[in-house]
């Protein structure tokens, strides 16, 4: 629509084309930069998130460790308990110990416990459970709370149904000595006979969940970044916002975690902010969860971004004052060229345009500079051939109207006319008048061969009565090429010079003859002006041919040669031959035209 | 051409301007605002007291969670009215963005809180019925619906046949006052469920004459309601003296270590639970609201919870029984 393409705005919309080169340039390295810029941010964030993701994953492995170097102790506690005699009797049923030394041996297992506990500080409680109803502790006296049965507890029950296999339960706060009331982890194992095959008790470690929760309050992971334990069931096993949790009024992505395997992470991204989830499994059926924000990760996020934005901004004023000077450069030739054609445009063409590099536009520079000097030479020979035109129509009318031959004539017309001789007066007058009628008539260069004939028949004419028989002459011209076109007064130069330099100078002699003949050779016409005179030396014959191009002497002839040149090419032409004694043979050479 | 030329570097200028500020207003702002501070001052900052303990953590919690920096104060003695006034004055000339204040009963109280919100600091009044004007934003247990849990307990615990007495700490307590009127309005539902309402002044010898004496009238009461510990201990001795403990149901509020060992051997039926914690957390939050200029809601209750024997050790109880891990 014509409409609408009135209103668009077009892709460059400068006039010069430095300005559209500059403005291309530009746009081009903006969004190019801008891009980079953000990609290369991109990439860097990008980076230090996976490196802080590598760096969660240490420390939640650390954290792993630690606490399962304390569930090994538990473990190897157990043990201990597990291969320990005096743990065994006492809980058997048969009644190996008697009620008096039951006393001792619940001194000596008590002995037992208290000394590892000594070395712990992370063991809360030791304690031995018999089904038989006796129960042993690293306590001196052990007061089992009346309100807790052991039976009862969530750890007793485990523990038989893994039928020897050890157990860690949950945190919990363990009530089950009367007055202390503490948060812990259990490990409890049910204990076989002597035998191994009848289950005769549980034995029970109690870690100090404030080992687990120092371990992971210490856990820096950023401002906001925390760690958190689930064991398999998906229970909290630690959670620095735990009540919060199981009030609703935060929500904690439990169930991911629980599905996700060891050692891989995932992103999770809601209203309360982008986080990295990093789980790792342990050997004893809990997870530990990582959390950062990754908004905490990049501390050095800022800096980044100045640090890139800075860069930036460097980059586009080095690239955009090297698009200016690079369209400068690029478009400098043009203009160079343009101004050059602003100087032929105002007629200079003299100027020829200075060409760098053979590129699209020095190419152009040379095509321009030819393109000059060809107009120029043509314009000059169009000068020099309107110059000579004009010059040779002069001579021609100079030629035209010899003042001698005018004087000679009419001397001789006088002479006559006191002879008395009527008839010759009236044959002489008539052909002199015919004569400069047939030369006045300067509106056409070109005549018939007939009136061409004509002419020289009346030259001749007159030459012939002024001359007597001193002189004669033959024309021989082809009937079939009169009707053919030809310069006017073609031919009387040569007569003239064969009259004057040929004859006349045959002193004594009156056989003079002159032949005129004109055929046709091929698409040519061919004049022979031919004399029987005194003819010319080698000498005299290279100085006529060199005048025939200049000089003053042999007008006619030059004169002549060049109006054929200029009228017909220079293909055409006249040729002289002569020899001394013998005569002169003039030939003329023009086209063939209707 | 020198025109051209200067539309082009204009144009280029104006591209590159916009570009960059769009850029850094989209990268930097937010990241200008300072960070913001929390004061909360709490009734009482002795260690040895888990309710305000547990606030507390629940207060860091939410500095955490949102990157505000806290500060936690209070008088060491719990009732210390002339050490929290002056704690709150020191406020007004430090100039925290918001204080969060859980208001000892004290008559001059409203006044400095008053000052408090003329310097231009948000205010969040915590655990309290405090009266001004215009109301402060407010964080609180709910009393009212701790009364009416209490009473629901005990309809069940007596299971149709109430027979209710009430022992209670502080006729003048707004906190008291709350928590009775959910109770008797509930409680009121039942044909003479009601027998009767007591004050113990908080002495648990009181308490215990009080419920020796209404077990030896002649119609005694099937349940007990003590609205404070001493009431509840008072209460739970008389009722193990007299060999009923278990039979006579016992309803509490708050927990000790004592009321838990009486949770324990069933001698409390039930007891009456907040949390602390979640009063702390949702504290600082309302008032970092506030410093957002975000909308918040004029009361924010929290709820509490029935705890009784059967359900004590579960792992959401155990957190609120036992709040601290560490041992102390």
């Amino acid at each position: 629509m014509p409409i609408e393409s009135k209103f668009r705005i077009p892709l460059f919309p400068f006039k010069t084309i430095q300005s559209n080169i500059s403005l291309a340039f530009s746009l081009l390295i903006l969004s190019a930069i801008l891009l980079t810029s953000l990609l290369s941010y991109r990439a860097s964030v990008d980076a230090v998130e996976r490196n802080s993701n590598g760096y969660i994953e240490e420390i939640i492995k650390q954290v792993n460790m630690n606490i399962q170097s304390y569930v090994d102790n538990m473990e190897n506690i157990s043990l201990l308990a597990l291969t320990n005699k005096d743990v065994k009797y006492y809980i058997s049923d048969n009644s190996f110990i008697s009620a008096e030394n039951r006393r001792i041996y619940e001194k000596r297992i008590s002995d037992l416990f208290q000394a590892i506990l000594y070395t712990r500080k992370d063991i809360a409680s030791i304690m031995v459970f018999g089904y038989n109803g006796r129960a042993v502790s690293d306590r001196r006296i052990t007061t089992v709370n009346p309100n807790a049965k052991p039976e009862d507890q969530e750890w007793f029950k485990m523990a038989q149904r893994e039928r020897g296999k050890s157990v860690i339960s949950a945190p919990h706060v363990q009530n089950i000595i009367a007055d202390e009331y503490r948060w812990v982890v259990s490990l409890s194992r049910e204990l076989k006979s002597t035998d191994g095959i009848k289950a005769e008790g549980v034995f029970l470690v109690d870690l100090n969940l404030s080992v687990i929760n120092d371990i992971c309050n210490n856990i820096n992971l950023g401002k906001k970044g925390y760690l958190f334990i689930v064991d398999n069931q998906g229970t909290i096993v630690y959670h620095p916002q735990q009540q919060l949790i199981d009030s609703k009024l935060r929500s904690e992505r439990i169930d991911d975690v629980i599905q996700a395997a060891s050692g891989t992470s995932f992103v999770a991204k809601d209203g309360d902010g982008k986080r990295i989830y990093s789980v790792q499994d342990t050997n004893f059926g809990w997870k530990i969860a990582g959390v950062a924000y990754t908004d905490d990760l990049i501390a050095s996020n800022r800096v980044l971004r100045n640090a890139i934005l800075l860069y930036s901004l460097c980059g586009l004023t080095i690239s955009l004052l090297l698009s200016v000077w690079l369209s400068h450069r690029l478009s400098k030739p043009i203009k160079v060229l343009q101004r050059d054609m602003k100087q032929v445009e105002k007629g200079n063409f003299d100027i020829q345009t200075e060409i760098g590099q053979m590129n699209e536009i020095g190419q152009l520079g040379r095509s321009f500079n030819l393109m000059v000097s060809r107009t120029k030479f043509l314009m000059q020979e169009m000068i020099d051939n309107q110059e000579s035109k004009r010059k040779s129509e002069l001579l021609l009318l100079q030629s035209q109207i010899n003042p001698h031959f005018l004087y000679n004539t009419l001397d001789s017309i006088v002479w006559m006319a006191e002879q008395k001789q009527h008839e010759e007066v009236v044959l002489m007058t008539a052909a002199l008048a015919k004569l400069f009628r047939a030369s006045i008539t300067k509106d056409q260069e070109l005549v018939p061969i007939r009136v061409e004939v004509e002419h020289i028949t009346n030259y001749l004419l007159i030459q012939k009565m002024r001359y007597n028989d001193e002189l004669d002459y033959i024309i021989d011209i082809d009937e079939s090429i009169l009707s053919f076109k030809t310069l006017k007064i073609l031919l009387q130069p040569f007569v003239e010079n064969a009259i004057y330099h040929g004859i006349r100078k045959m002193y004594g002699r009156d056989d003079g003859m002159i032949t005129i003949r004109g055929r046709q050779v091929k698409d040519q016409i061919v004049f022979e002006v031919e004399d029987n005179g005194l003819g010319m030396t080698t000498e005299q014959l290279a100085r006529i041919r060199v005048n025939a191009e200049s000089g003053s002497e042999g007008i006619g002839i030059r004169n002549v040669n060049e109006r054929i040149k200029l009228y017909f090419g220079h293909e055409y032409g006249i040729q002289i031959r002569s020899e001394i004694e013998s005569g002169t043979c003039v030939t003329i050479t023009i086209p063939k035209l209707d | 051409m020198r025109k051209q030329q200067f539309t082009l570097w204009l144009v280029l200028a104006v591209i590159i301007v916009a570009v960059y500020s769009v850029v850094y207003v989209k990268w930097f702002s937010g990241a200008t605002r300072g960070e913001q501070s929390v004061t909360v001052v709490l009734k009482s900052l002795n260690v040895r007291l888990d309710f305000w303990q547990a606030v507390s953590q629940g207060a860091e919690t939410a500095a955490k969670e949102k990157g505000a920096r806290l500060e936690v104060k209070g008088p060491l003695q719990e009732g210390d009215a002339d050490e929290q006034i002056r704690i709150l004055d020191e406020l007004i000339a430090s100039k925290p963005d918001a204080i969060v204040v859980a208001p000892i009963a004290d008559e001059r109280i409203p006044g400095v809180l008053a000052k408090v919100r003329n310097a231009g600091i948000r205010l969040v009044v915590m655990d309290s019925t405090l009266e001004l004007d215009p109301p402060p934003t407010i964080v609180s247990n709910d009393f009212a619906e701790s009364g009416r849990m209490a009473g629901r307990t005990a309809a069940q615990e007596a299971k149709g046949h109430l027979a209710a007495a009430v022992i209670g700490d502080d006729k003048n307590s707004s906190i008291t006052r709350a928590r009775l009127s959910g109770l008797t309005e509930t409680l009121s539902e039942y044909e003479g469920g009601l027998l009767g309402v007591y004050f113990a002044d908080r002495s648990e010898e009181r308490a215990y004459r009080i419920a020796i004496r209404l077990l030896e009238e002649r119609r005694p009461p099937n349940t007990f309601i003590a609205l404070d510990e001493a009431a509840a201990l008072g209460a739970a001795r008389a009722l193990k003296d007299r060999n009923l403990a278990g039979s006579v149901a016992l309803i509490g509020f708050d927990s000790s270590l004592d009321e838990i060992k009486l949770l324990e051997s069933g001698t409390l039926s039930a007891a009456i639970v907040q949390k602390p914690f979640n009063l702390g957390y949702l504290g600082v939050k309302t008032a970092l609201k506030l410093i957002g200029g975000d909308r918040t809601e004029p009361v924010t209750y929290i709820e509490s919870n029935v705890i009784t024997s059967k359900n004590m050790y579960t792992p959401e109880n155990q957190k609120l029984l036992f709040p601290f891990i560490n041992n102390r």
